[in-house]
């Protein structure tokens, strides 16, 4: 018995014995009598494709929207007050969902109206999602509406995870990269429906995501692409776009959401709080490695550190003449701490993952530098740059939690479960890379083990480089002997420690006692001697040979401040282009606005 | 320490305690009185397993500026929040004593210009109040502060500097009100009960204590400007104050202590009728009073810089003057 | 929960020199912190007092004033020091700064 429905401007031509039983018969916008029609049966990715039968999931699909078709008012709109409603009429027990957000942006009311649904109708989702930032992305667990989580980052949620993993109230898939995730949805975590956020949109489902585009594209693609549905918060619905971010007809349902989405200012540091060593680690930064490689393109990872050598470009960069040498190219959150370098004109471009608060009308102006959509605003894209920051970058400097006697590094204790992110793409060679630089090329030449491994052939190297202090506050060492990540491991019931950033792929620590060459190490051996050498007063450091560290010095695989000719009495807060977020804001002429945590006036 | 002509340029906001007091007088004349080799270290805080200091968090002594003596008081806010305890109390008071000693001696030997010739105190605040570690010698010190501000009357000029990472909060935040000159910079705060308390006391709905623009715009620079409890806003730098404190040794007394903003029946009223306003004009936050005062774009003065804000900002009228 | 202290004498090496100035004093106690005061003595060892509220660390304290106490030939002076959590890099970093300061200072 075929029924013939219209919806959205669809035709869909629907076999209604096939599906899985909704007593209903379905009618085109129809209104339902009840209030929430519960959403029965099972997800249709449990249903086995039988040969002859190759349109379960589109059909899986019309049912679901014919259910959900007596919320929608106007075009696409659901009116917030039928959130829940639509989450349980549209979502099955089983599904595979994803809720945005990430470091960054949350899709917030969602997830609040996810986590409100009745788990005796809603039970046993498996998320599949970026992050695990906001409370009522657990709860869900707690109640017991999902069970299995796939992610990519955690970081304010981190200890609870950890409980609840240890707890068995999340079963855990896998911990991620964002690449890795992102990738996945495309093979075996393919949303069933996706929930993600949008500063604006028009009644037909277009959106608007602006400056906070991030991993909007990349869910939506893979949802909708495999007959999933995608339903979209936004903070205002208008007659006419910016842009359009978002094609209307990958949308099926657009909530106004009571309350603007939340962004998290992550990348904002302020410079009042660099301290003296930062500024030390920054310099030897800058002399021992931008400056000794020519590193043009480049990822800064979040931190104090990196902030830190961001406002002494104009300064001791431009004192060291490494003006339009170094630090050209940027795959790069746009940091504000950037900005002084920018106005100095040190950087011909930087593409976003994602928007930081605060930016917009500086970056506005500055279209030249980074990626801008038509209407002048920022257009950020999480895949992209990812991609862009694992191939097209000749270096990644970051910090990190703890570094081990190998160089292996993480950024997980024995109580938390803070995930990957995005760092492990940056931090790491790319090895299908086949483009040189002679950044790249020089890396790979003084690469102490390419004999043993690729015998004569000429082959480069990405940088990955640590910044690390010995010790943080408390007396935490930061080089250790053992990762905590291995008692997580064990704890948690993880395959393998939570690695952030592999040993064979660090090319250089640099810490308060000097640089360490890794990568000019001829073996394993060496390697420790060197990461030993500059491990100052920890457990590690305090085994270093000191006839040892005097001939790695010789070599050139550990060079000390007085080494690299650095006078550490100018290390001090002096140095930085700015000194703090007024100074940021007069550095732009006004353009940049920094969240009202972040001013102190 | 850095060199004395360094300093002066430094920003007053990070200098720590000794380097503001090095600096505010004129170079190489700070002579410190009970310094970190006296070791005036808490008795209080190895009990309670705290880390202490050689100065107890405030460094004392006293400078010349041109021809006249300067006692100095520099409080220390890195070391527990800059918050006073009995040792740095009973400094601080002692440096008030001899100051009026000295004032005395030199009131007795030049009858006819003592008013140009006497010590002054300079303050500079940095404390979020008593400490509570001991507390009660803390609000001890704080009393005879309050004290030795009216003994000094008529005889030394006390001047407050308020432009510290800390501001000054609590107890502290009478006493320099209560002195006869406030000198902020734009970073500077007064403040009685500090902002995370009270966010924990009435919540985050009636003061969200991270939000720092609110905390600025009630407490600031600026906000104390309008209100006129200070009348001075200068540039963040130890130079800036210093020629401020330079500028206001040079008044006579008399018109010096029409800057104070207590000590009067008349002032006292005047402070009273503030109260009225607030009842009255029921304001939802500083920029409603700034509104009141005649300002027309409230919400452009935090982001005004300091020559633009001293030309534009509508202050309030004082009543005395 | 009394404050921690650890005192140690450095014997000096040959040609040691003592700090120009009758004390110095460098740092202050702030979180992460400490402040040291350096002042000339008869005797040509170190003595060396520290006040901290961190006990478990005695031996990382000693290391790191016999590195400094070596490198800069010091001899005939005492050092005081009151911390309040510093990292070693701290440590090091002040008593470099307070031995500059001695040698730059002219105090009463």
């Amino acid at each position: 018995m075929d029924y013939q429905v219209i919806l959205n401007g669809e035709t869909y031509n629907v076999a209604i014995e096939e599906i899985d039983a909704h007593e209903e018969p379905i009618k085109a916008a129809a209104p339902m009598p009840q209030a929430t029609a519960p959403a029965i049966g099972r997800s249709a990715e449990h249903i086995r494709q039988k040969p002859g039968k190759w349109n379960i999931l589109h059909q899986d699909r019309v049912q679901r929207m014919q259910a959900a078709a007596r919320l929608v008012q106007a075009g696409k709109i659901v009116d917030a007050d039928n959130t829940v409603a639509l989450i349980e009429t549209i979502i099955k027990p089983g599904d595979k969902v994803n809720v945005e957000g990430n470091n960054q942006k949350q899709a917030d009311f969602l997830s609040e109206c996810l986590s409100l649904v009745d788990p005796s109708k809603i039970h046993d989702l498996h998320i599949v999602q970026s992050s695990i930032a906001l409370k009522e992305h657990l709860d869900i667990f707690e109640k017991g509406i999902a069970k299995k989580l796939d992610f990519s980052f955690s970081g304010p949620q981190a200890d609870r995870l950890a409980r609840f993993i240890h707890e068995g109230k999340v079963e855990l898939g896998s911990i991620h990269t964002y690449m890795e995730l992102f990738g996945r949805y495309f093979i075996d975590l393919t949303p069933r429906v996706a929930l993600v956020a949008a500063y604006q949109a028009d009644k037909n489902g277009n959106l608007y995501t602006g400056f906070n585009t991030e991993d909007t594209p990349v869910i939506v693609e893979a949802t909708r692409f495999k007959q999933g549905i995608v339903v979209a918060q936004v903070n205002e619905i208008v007659d006419e776009l910016p842009r359009v971010d978002i094609p209307g007809d990958w949308v099926d349902f657009v909530v106004q959401s009571p309350r603007l989405f939340y962004v998290e200012p992550l990348f904002t540091r302020d410079p009042a709080l660099i301290s003296d060593a930062q500024v030390l680690r920054a310099m030897m930064a800058i002399k021992g490695i931008y400056a000794e490689y020519g590193i043009q393109r480049v990822n800064h990872g979040i931190g104090f550190d990196t902030a830190a050598i961001e406002l002494l470009l104009p300064t001791y960069g431009e004192e060291l003449g490494l003006k339009g040498k170094i630090c050209t190219h940027f795959a790069l959150n746009p940091h504000p701490t950037l900005i002084p370098a920018i106005e100095s004109g040190w950087v011909s471009s930087i593409h976003c993952f994602g928007g930081e608060l605060g930016m917009e009308e500086y970056i506005q102006n500055r279209p030249d530098i980074f990626f801008t959509g038509p209407d002048g605003t920022l257009r950020s894209n999480r895949a992209y740059g990812q991609m862009a920051g694992h191939y097209a970058l000749d270096m990644f400097i970051g910090g990190t939690l703890q570094i081990d006697r190998f160089g292996n590094s993480s950024t997980a204790t024995m109580d938390r479960i803070s995930g990957f992110g995005g760092a492990p793409n940056m931090g790491t060679d790319a090895g299908g890379r086949r483009h040189a630089s002679n950044a790249w090329l020089k890396c790979g030449d003084e690469y102490g083990m390419k004999a043993q491994l690729t015998g004569d052939m000429p082959r480069g190297k990405k940088l990955v480089v640590q910044l690390q202090e010995t010790f943080r506050e408390k007396m935490a060492p930061g080089i250790v002997d053992r990762l905590d990540a291995w008692d997580l491991a064990k704890k948690a019931g993880l395959p393998l420690p939570p690695v952030m950033i592999y040993g064979d792929d660090l090319t250089h620590l640099v810490t308060e006692e000097g640089i360490a060459y890794l990568h000019r190490c001829a073996d394993i051996e060496e390697r420790t001697a060197a990461i030993q050498a500059v491990a100052g007063y920890t457990d590690v450091g305090l085994e270093a040979n000191e006839s040892k560290t005097r001939e790695l010095r010789q070599r050139g695989l550990v060079r000390t401040p007085e080494d690299l000719k650095i006078d550490t009495s100018r290390a001090n807060r002096s140095m930085l282009a700015a000194r703090s977020v007024r100074d940021l804001v007069r550095w732009s002429g006004g353009l940049y606005h920094p969240p009202a945590r972040f001013k102190n006036w | 320490m850095k060199a004395w002509e360094e300093l002066i340029s430094s920003s007053f906001y990070e200098a720590t305690a000794r380097q503001r007091a090095h600096g505010l007088v004129d170079a190489g004349t700070f002579n410190e009185l009970g310094g970190p080799n006296k070791r005036l270290k808490s008795p209080h805080l190895p009990e309670l397993g705290e880390a202490v200091s050689f100065d107890d968090g405030v460094v004392t002594g006293v400078g010349r500026i041109g021809a006249r003596p300067v006692f100095v008081i520099s409080q220390e806010g890195r070391f527990i929040g800059g918050a006073v305890g009995e040792v740095g109390g009973a400094k601080t008071t002692a440096i008030f004593q001899m100051a009026l000693r000295l004032h005395d001696k030199i009131a007795k030997k030049y009858p006819e210009d003592a008013s140009l010739r006497a010590p002054a105190i300079i303050y500079s605040f940095e404390t979020g109040g008593v400490r509570l570690h001991e507390a009660n010698a803390g609000l001890l010190a704080h009393a005879e502060q309050m004290e030795l501000i009216q003994e000094c009357r008529g005889k030394v000029p006390v001047i407050s500097l308020i432009g510290s990472k800390v501001g000054c909060f609590g107890g502290m935040g009478f006493v320099s009100i209560s002195t006869d000159v406030v000198v902020m910079s734009e970073l500077g705060r007064i403040g009685l009960t500090g902002p995370e308390v009270i966010e924990q006391e009435m919540g985050k709905k009636e003061f969200d204590s991270s939000d720092r623009a609110l905390i600025y715009r009630t407490t600031g620079g600026k906000h104390k400007t309008i209100m006129r409890d200070c009348s001075f806003l200068v540039d963040d730098t130890i130079g800036a104050f210093r020629d401020q404190v330079k500028t206001l040794l040079n008044m006579p007394y008399e018109q010096l202590k029409k800057y104070r903003s207590i000590g009067s029946l008349k002032l006292v009223q005047e402070q009273l009728s503030l109260v009225a306003l607030a009842a009255v004009l029921q304001p939802k936050d500083s920029t409603d009073v700034w509104a009141h005062f005649g300002n027309d774009n409230p919400e452009g003065i935090p982001d005004m810089e300091l020559e633009e804000f001293c030309r534009k900002a509508k202050l309030r009228h004082r009543e005395v003057e | 929960m009394a404050l921690h202290e650890i005192s140690f004498l450095i014997e000096p090496q040959e040609g040691y020199e003592s700090i120009p100035v009758d004390w110095a004093h460098n740092g202050v106690v702030g979180s992460g912190d400490m402040e040291l005061l350096m002042q000339k003595t008869d005797s040509a060892a170190v003595q060396v007092n520290i006040v901290t509220p961190v006990a478990g660390y005695d031996a990382i304290w000693e290391k790191v004033l016999r590195k400094f106490v070596a490198e800069a030939r010091l001899g005939g002076v005492s050092i005081e020091i009151n911390d309040n959590n510093s990292t070693p890099y701290v440590v090091a970093t002040r008593l470099k700064q307070g031995l500059l300061e001695a040698k730059a200072g002219e105090r009463e």
